[in-house]
């Protein structure tokens, strides 16, 4: 079956509803608009105002209600309409979801999903291109997974709200209309990487909107005779060491690419692991080509800020050169 | 600094000198209530936190923050909750967790470090303090959703629908988080009542730093109705609290009550009073206190020495089993941040297990 | 009887570290009660009284008003007088106490896997490797983890010239050849037999052949002539043409003759092998040793033509080089040496049977053989069987 990401998501959370009556949706303009993207599209006519449920406009109420919620025995799967309005939310995601399971001793679960669209690339005004998953995949307590293709969104959003984890399910929103076949089989656990090219030479790490732009570059050194291997975490906490350094050790050589901010990010914790696992058999330093350590520009600039095929290339052949 | 104006006197059944006030607004029917045992519920808080305060000065507890002055307030309130009613307490709760039937030791774990947590929520329906000012009230509201979509509101049916009893403090008020939790109740109707204590200071900021306006009138900008007692009145608050609670639980949605108390010590015993209140005003205060005008409404009694002596026994078990906290499970932590740990958490639990950095 | 207990100060303001005495409320020798205040002290946050923990006597009073005194400090000292259940008070804030720690366990460094198809080196040997042009691949790291080191590296880089010395790395062909040479000299027991050959009349048949027309484009050496007289020889001593299976305890007699021809070259000893080259005629053994050398000398002997041999010429003689005790190759049974085929004064007989000494062209031959395989007469006869052909070829015919 060959959707769009948006339809994955629909459908998966449309399936989600349909085998968990304790399942509901809260965000604003979820219901009746079926979301900004469309993603929640056609679900408050099936299940009602109740389980798909237009909110007032507050994040911090938005996650806060879904504490009580989930308190009370049921399994809230919040929308955050983008990435950049996340903060007022930062305060109950930090504080109470991510923390409850430890305060009580393990006796208190939250299962919360928290979903967002994030990323950039589509030409959008301040505050809609945000990459801000390393605030969350600090925070112990929280699981923060992204999809990279139709077929992980179907699956990997039914897995989340499955677990009984407070998790953070980002969206990368320049896929959204990119379309992908969806296995009639989950195939993957959801903390797991998944290798989506084998190659010998070098290794290119990315995650959500970077998993494309990896595998673009991949085709490129294979025709100049290079053989490139493309992990895509999927999963940012936990991540799956195993896979990433495992991939690692058979090819010599890394490049972790994603959209935000070069200094703390995710690449950062990723190159720390692969140099700890790794380090006798590194032919190169680990290389990360990233957003730069500015705030998002306006979006003409963006092409440019943003880590495209050619900055990827051009930090494979520097690796190559070592 | 005086008590600002408000607009009237609070609602009042129970008069400071023990008398019965002349025609209150909440009604209590003579035996609706055991006055004995509200009068004992009162005592035996007052003496747990005058207890807590001392094991703290002796260095058996880190921090207690003070409830003194204000038991009337949280006993007559939690007087009022059906079984199977939720409350989301602040930090400050102390009197309603012993009327829920919490192990009053309970409550010293978080304050000596030895817990963050410290008994069975979901069992007690008392939830675990929250330490970050007015998050509960949302945590409150997402539950009273979860009642609504139980259909436990609204059956006629007063041992099964339910209602939800959030306490705040003034100082809440003014977070955005309370706020927004005012908006979704009201947009909702849903079955919650905001208990807030104004006990008029917020650490060392008076409640005119907070509002202009007495609390309980801001409830009407959302919608909603809102009560304004005397929080020194244990029978008006289990009136005002009866009322609003039955209101949410037959579907006519949230209330805010407001009562007018005070916080006689310290915000905890880390602060220092003297540096921005003085002693005039806890004197004034000291008149209105709430066990004295429910021992001068019931007279000297046999019943009533009892409960000293009881008292006595409760503080001295309070003592011994504060002493005899159990000490946090090393690997807690590590065992509880996830439903499992994952592969670089347990290694980190081996790598803390063997005394590695 | 008496109980002192003492009560030490404690924090009472979140990670306060000292306090003043300001003033006693109690003297030693009074009774005090649980809870009684005892003494109001003042910290950096505020003035604050402290509760007894204890109902019994004042001991003692440790510290004076107005002196300071730091958090842990004894105050105050009481007779309890009784059996106390409750423990002594605890003086500091952090009373969250999680034991010491358990006894330090040696961590296992993080070995790296066993499974690795590359070589193990930290990024600063590799980029020494680099620069000196070593291949990691070739190397036995001796470092730790199963890690290259640094002085495996030297180890295998050219060291620079020695006024005394010249050191050459030990690679490639040559430590392949070292490693064979070793195997078979301390494996099979080698004896040697020479035979000098009069092989002049195979010379003159040489130029017959030669001349001869199906020839003409085919370079026919004595070593062609050799090579079919020790074929020809096998099929009387077939024994030779095996290998000692140890294993298996049984001599494997080979029923095809693949032979080798050792040949020098840039990069060393090479032998390549001609198959079945019993069944070769001359020409076709001629064209075989030819392209064989001119693939040798021009480095393109594959391994698979290196491969199968059950029986070795070394030709000797084109080094100017008489005779040897050649080694054998490892799972041969025989390897024959060729020498230099020489003008030397011959005892011949003529047809009146008188003898005479006359110049002939005469080689010697060296036949080294496996002695667990052959004897001593299947060794001797197989020499003097190929020196029969060589001297008088026409008993080839026979």
């Amino acid at each position: 079956m060959t959707v769009s990401m948006v339809r994955a998501l629909n459908d998966g959370l449309r399936r989600a509803l349909e085998t968990d009556p304790s399942v509901l949706l809260i965000g604003e303009d979820i219901g009746r608009l079926g979301g900004v993207f469309r993603v929640t599209d056609g679900l408050r006519k099936d299940f009602g105002a109740d389980r798909v449920m237009d909110s007032p406009l507050g994040e911090a109420g938005i996650v806060g209600t879904a504490v009580g919620l989930a308190l009370r025995g049921y399994r809230p799967v919040c929308e955050i309409q983008f990435d950049g309005f996340t903060f007022p939310a930062v305060n109950q995601i930090v504080t109470q979801l991510a923390k409850m399971r430890h305060r009580s001793g393990g006796a208190l679960a939250l299962p919360v999903v928290v979903r967002m669209p994030y990323g950039g690339g589509i030409g959008s005004i301040e505050h809609h291109s945000e990459s801000p998953e390393t605030y969350f995949a600090h925070t112990a307590g929280l699981k923060v997974v992204t999809c990279a293709t139709p077929h992980d969104a179907y699956w990997m959003i039914q897995a989340a709200i499955r677990s009984e984890d407070p998790t953070v399910f980002l969206e990368p929103k320049r896929r959204y209309w990119v379309k992908g076949e969806v296995d009639e089989r989950d195939d993957l656990p959801l903390e797991k990487a998944r290798v989506v090219r084998d190659g010998t030479d070098l290794t290119l790490i990315g995650y959500g909107p970077s998993v494309a732009t990896c595998l673009t570059v991949a085709d490129q050194c294979a025709e100049r005779g290079r053989s490139v291997e493309v992990v895509d975490l999927r999963s940012l906490s936990p991540l799956d060491s195993d896979t990433l350094v495992g991939s690692v050790r058979r090819t010599g050589r890394a490049v972790i690419v994603h959209e935000a901010s070069l200094s703390h990010g995710v690449g950062a914790e990723v190159a720390a692991r692969v140099q700890d696992g790794a380090f006798y058999l590194l032919e190169a330093p680990v290389a990360r080509v990233t957003g730069y350590d500015t705030p998002y520009p306006p979006s003409r600039l963006e092409q440019t800020w943003l880590p495209g095929v050619q900055r990827v290339l051009a930090a494979v052949d520097r690796t190559f050169s070592h | 600094m005086t008590i600002p104006s408000l607009a009237g006197e609070p609602a009042r059944i129970l008069n400071s000198d023990g008398t019965l006030a002349e025609s209150p607004e909440h009604g209590v029917t003579p035996g609706e209530v055991d006055l004995t045992a509200l009068y004992r519920n009162l005592v035996l808080a007052r003496r747990l936190d005058t207890e807590a305060i001392a094991l703290q000065r002796q260095g058996e507890l880190g921090l207690w923050p003070s409830l003194r002055g204000q038991e009337a307030a949280q006993v007559g309130a939690a007087h009022a909750l059906a079984e199977q009613d939720m409350v989301f307490p602040t930090y400050r709760e102390h009197g309603v967790a012993l009327c829920r039937g919490i192990a009053p030791e309970a409550l010293f774990g978080v304050f000596r470090g030895t817990t963050l947590g410290g008994w069975d929520s979901r069992a007690a329906r008392f939830h675990l303090y929250t330490l970050v000012i007015g998050a509960q009230t949302l945590h409150a509201v997402g539950y009273a959703m979860g009642v609504v979509r139980d259909g436990a509101v609204g059956n006629g049916d007063p041992s099964r629908d339910t209602a939800v009893l959030a306490f705040l403090g003034d100082g809440a008020l003014s977070e955005g988080e309370t706020n927004e939790a005012f908006v979704w109740a009201a947009a909702q109707e849903l079955p919650v009542v905001f208990f807030c204590q104004n006990n008029q200071w917020a650490i060392s900021a008076p409640y005119t730093t907070q509002s202009r306006v007495p609390a309980a009138q801001r409830a009407a900008g959302f919608g909603f109705p809102g009560v304004r007692v005397d929080g020194n009145d244990v029978l008006a608050c289990f009136a005002a609290t009866r009322d609003a609670l039955n209101r949410a639980r037959t579907g006519g949605g949230p209330t805010l009550i407001e009562a007018v108390t005070y916080r006689v010590n310290a915000h905890t015993t880390a602060d220092d009073a003297g540096r921005y209140r003085d002693d005039e005003e806890t004197r004034r205060w000291a008149a209105l206190d709430p066990i004295e005008r429910l021992h001068a409404h019931l007279r000297s009694t046999e019943a009533l020495d009892h409960v000293e002596r009881e008292a006595d026994a409760f503080a001295e078990r309070l003592r011994v089993a504060c002493r005899a906290l159990p000490e946090p499970d090393p690997d807690g932590s590590f065992l509880h941040t996830y439903a499992e740990p994952d592969a670089e958490l347990a290694r980190q639990l081996d790598d803390y297990r063997g005394g590695a950095a | 009887m008496s109980q002192p207990r003492q009560f030490l100060l404690p924090d009472v303001g979140e990670g306060l570290t000292e306090a003043e005495i300001l003033r006693w409320s109690v003297k030693p020798g009074e009774a005090v009660e649980v809870n009684q205040i005892l003494v109001e002290i003042e910290t950096a946050k505020a003035a604050v009284e402290l509760p007894s923990p204890f109902a019994g006597v004042v001991a003692a009073l440790h510290v004076a008003e107005g002196e300071t005194a730091e958090v842990g400090t004894p105050l105050i000292t009481i007779d309890t007088g009784s059996d106390e259940p409750t423990r002594e008070a605890e003086p500091a804030a952090l009373l969250v106490g999680y034991g010491p720690p358990p006894e330090d366990e040696p961590r296992a460094p993080a070995m790296p896997s066993t499974v690795d198809s590359r070589p193990l080196a930290k990024p600063p040997v590799r980029k020494l490797a680099k620069d000196l042009g070593v291949d990691l691949a070739r190397l036995s790291p001796t470092g730790p983890h199963g890690t290259i080191s640094r002085a495996d590296v030297q180890a295998a880089a050219t060291p620079p010239e020695s006024p005394h010395e010249t050191r050459i790395p030990v690679r490639g062909v040559r430590k392949h050849m070292a490693a064979a040479m070793v195997a078979s000299a301390f494996t099979a027991p080698h004896v040697t037999e020479f035979l000098a050959v009069d092989v002049t009349q195979t010379l003159s048949l040489l130029e017959t052949i030669r001349a001869r027309r199906e020839f003409r484009d085919v370079r026919v050496t004595p070593l062609a002539m050799v090579a079919r007289a020790l074929t020809l020889a096998l099929r009387t001593t077939p024994e030779a043409n095996a290998t000692w299976d140890e294993a298996a305890q049984e001599i494997v007699v080979k029923h095809q003759v693949n032979l080798g021809i050792a040949a020098a070259t840039d990069r060393g000893l090479v032998v390549p092998v001609i198959r079945d080259a019993g069944r070769l005629s001359l020409r076709e053994l001629a064209d075989a040793i030819t392209q064989l050398a001119s693939d040798a000398r021009g480095g393109r002997t594959s391994p698979s033509a290196m491969t199968g041999g059950t029986v070795t010429i070394t030709n000797v003689g084109v080094f100017g080089v008489d005779a040897g005790t050649p080694i054998l190759n490892p799972g041969e049974t025989a390897i024959l040496a060729v020498g230099a085929i020489r003008r030397m004064p011959w005892v011949v007989t003529g047809p009146d049977g008188a003898e005479r000494i006359e110049p002939r062209s005469v080689t010697q031959l060296a036949l080294s053989f496996d002695h667990r395989v052959l004897d001593g007469a299947q060794g001797s006869r197989l020499l003097a069987d190929i020196g029969d052909v060589l001297s008088t070829p026409g008993l080839a015919l026979l």
